[in-house]
């Protein structure tokens, strides 16, 4: 099954979903697409294998792969990328200076809650309107519940809706929008805002208040965009592929995560299960009894449990969703060619075996 | 400065004290690595570990899908402590409520309290600004070691922190600091800055680094020694390779070849290549756990803790 225009991989943290993007990617360059694979942080050698290093920070580098298409990486950086934000939605160089110069921007724009999962779709956005890829994954980065990454533009902006903090922060400015001196900023008597003033002192308030002030003429355009963002990920041709362990505990995840995806209206296309240990050769024919010595004993047990696990979640999931396998390779996959391998299971058998 | 109970005996004495007398000196052990290592099961086993040797223990979760009581077989937490064992509790933690605990406990006037509660700047700020949520869990460890616990738990003598999988561990442990720097004055400043020394304190906080003995996660236990050190200046006390095949043995070397016999002897070598560099970039204690085959709940925790106990019971890493 190819992938669609525009595929997100998602998945609790550790189950593999780097190495299925990475996968996805190479096997579309093999069917002839032009492919795209965003990523976060993958290990290094994953990096070697995708020829992607820190210089490529924002930028998207060429894959040299034997194959009719072509695959090109890049590595995802939320910093990087919101400046590029700020930059294009500035109306003039005063207020983008404003903001990039402000101490609460640089301290915080890298770091906020949600930051890194907004501008990582605020990437696949840029990315989807560039004619080069007509393939385009995107890995996710971790989260403790893999849904936190949808939830996430909406949590920055709501961070961002500077309507409400604007209001508050009011007494910090004067009638012409400038930033009132230190001294005194009105009696605020006890209000709450006055006791957060001496909870966390001045300078940070005023900070944040010029920083929401610069903001203000951006946010228009920061709210349209992630609307944009939010349409494109219920779109038609936008599609998640969900990515799953074994562990008897992940299969309650991945049917909780699969469950969220559709209520959202978003379009699963498929449920990957990676790393299952094999079953059915003679792994299956051990018949002393457990030895924990004995690698094969153990074998036998991870593949039983493996294929229970992986049986469950087809039941769950029922007929209409496919489920695909990924054996646990014998090599870890951090060379194309092991890529490649996970993109035959990914792919079906069907595909022409290009490692020989 | 006060110093906590038990640590005389652990360093100054010139034999190294073990790593499990040098662990239940600590006041808060932060369990952290990868997702899917088996950072829950490392925290448990240390739990019963500390707890059978005298100390007071509080497991604490920071999820909403609670999985810490699967194994000690108890009731889901829901945000209350409950006892799991003599000495061994158990508390997961929604960290907004943290926060807004805190506010409450430092305002004390109940009015002020529900006002900042309700004030848009701190709704936002408890949602979205960065290290928040995580100064407060740290905060909280703090305020139980200190004696400040609800009636449940008064006092502690260690908490350990089964770390949340997202980002790295440095982001976690280097949030208070963060949060100091960026707000430099009144009690909040002070608060975050008081977190701050205490997680930075070596003879209070220790570090644990579970992963798997495969290419990712001992890449990012690699990255995350460095950033330990060169952000933070800190060191941790032990490194836990958990789930490793066994030893390919001489017996199946003579075996002669099987889709099977391969497979172990492949994976075997991946975890043999790691560990060797895990031991070339790091030079502390590496402790070696096995891929054990139970599902999990109190079997696979007991099945942990004899084979983490001996580890347990090699010097502790050097101070300093």
């Amino acid at each position: 099954m190819l992938p669609d225009r525009l595929t997100i991989v998602v998945g609790a943290g550790g189950v593999g979903k780097t190495t299925i993007a990475a996968a996805l990617g190479v096997g579309a360059a093999h069917a002839g697409r032009n492919a795209l694979v965003m990523t976060f942080d993958p290990s290094l050698r994953l990096k070697d294998a995708l020829g992607v290093d820190d210089a490529a920070r924002g930028l998207e580098v060429e894959v040299p792969v034997d194959a009719p298409g072509s695959l090109s990486a890049g590595l995802l950086d939320a910093r990087s990328t919101f400046d590029r934000l700020v930059h294009r939605y500035a109306p003039d160089q005063e207020s983008r200076d404003r903001i990039l110069g402000n101490r609460f921007y640089t301290h915080l724009a890298g770091s906020l809650a949600g930051v890194l999962e907004y501008m990582a779709v605020e990437r696949l956005f840029e990315a989807a309107a560039d004619p080069r890829y007509d393939t385009i994954v995107l890995d996710t980065p971790p989260t403790r519940q893999a849904l936190d990454f949808l939830a996430a533009p909406e949590r920055i902006l709501g961070f961002l809706s500077s309507g409400a903090l604007r209001i508050a922060l009011k007494p910090w400015f004067d009638k012409d929008g400038h930033l009132r001196p230190t001294a005194r900023l009105g009696r605020l008597g006890r209000s709450a805002e006055a006791f957060l003033d001496h909870l966390v002192g001045l300078d940070l308030l005023r900070d944040m208040a010029e920083f929401f002030q610069a903001f203000g003429p951006l946010y228009e355009g920061f709210r349209q965009r992630a609307q944009q963002v939010q349409d494109l990920l219920r779109a038609p041709g936008t599609g998640f592929v969900l990515v799953s362990g074994t562990e008897p505990l992940r299969a309650p995840d991945t049917m909780f995560f699969a469950r969220r995806l559709e209520e959202a209206g978003h379009h699963l296309r498929q449920v990957v299960v990676n790393r299952v240990h094999p079953r059915g050769t003679d792994v299956e024919q051990v018949d002393h009894p457990y030895d924990d010595r004995d690698g094969r004993s153990l074998l036998a047990w991870l593949g039983r449990r493996d294929h229970r696990v992986a049986a469950e979640l087809r039941s769950l999931l029922g007929e209409g969703m496919p489920l695909i396998e990924i054996p646990l390779l014998a090599e870890e996959p951090t060379e194309l060619s092991s890529l490649e391998r996970v993109a035959r299971h990914l792919f079906g058998s069907r595909k022409k075996d290009h490692a020989g | 400065m006060r110093e906590p109970e038990g640590v005389g005996n652990t360093s100054r004495s010139g034999a190294p004290a073990s790593l499990l007398d040098r662990l239940a000196s600590l006041q808060l052990v932060v369990v952290t690595g990868k997702g899917g290592v088996g950072k829950t099961l490392v925290s448990a086993t240390l739990g019963r570990l500390l707890a059978s040797s005298g100390r007071s223990v509080l497991l604490m979760e920071i999820d909403p899908r609670e999985s810490l009581h699967h194994l000690l077989d108890v009731a889901p937490s829901g945000g209350e402590i409950v006892p799991a064992a003599p000495g061994l509790f158990l508390q997961n933690l929604l960290p907004r409520q943290v926060l807004d605990e805190l506010v409450r406990e430092r305002l004390k006037v109940g009015v002020l309290a529900r006002r900042v509660l309700a004030s848009p700047i701190y709704q936002h700020f408890a949602e979205g600004a960065p290290g928040l949520k995580e100064t407060g869990v740290l905060g909280r460890a703090l305020r139980l070691v200190e004696g400040h616990g609800p009636r449940a738990l008064r006092r502690p003598d260690v908490v350990i922190l089964d770390a949340p999988a997202t980002g790295h561990g440095v982001s976690l442990l280097q949030a208070p600091s963060l949060v100091a720097d960026v707000v430099r004055s009144g009690p909040v400043g002070h608060l975050a800055r008081q977190i701050a020394a205490f997680v930075a304190d070596r003879q209070r906080t220790g570090i644990i680094i579970v992963t798997s003995a495969e290419e990712m996660p001992v890449q990012e236990t690699v990255e995350l020694i460095r950033g330990l050190d060169s952000i933070l200046e800190l060191r941790p006390e032990m490194v836990i390779a958990n789930a490793l095949y066994p030893p390919f043995s001489a017996a199946a070397r003579t075996a002669g070849k099987s889709p099977a016999l391969e497979l172990w002897r492949h994976r075997r070598r991946i975890n043999d290549t790691q560990l060797a560099r895990l031991e070339r970039e790091w030079n502390g204690p590496v402790a070696r756990v096995p891929l054990l085959p139970i599902d999990g709940g109190p079997q696979l925790l007991k099945a942990a803790e004899s084979q983490l106990r001996s580890a347990l019971h090699g010097p502790a890493a050097e101070n300093g």
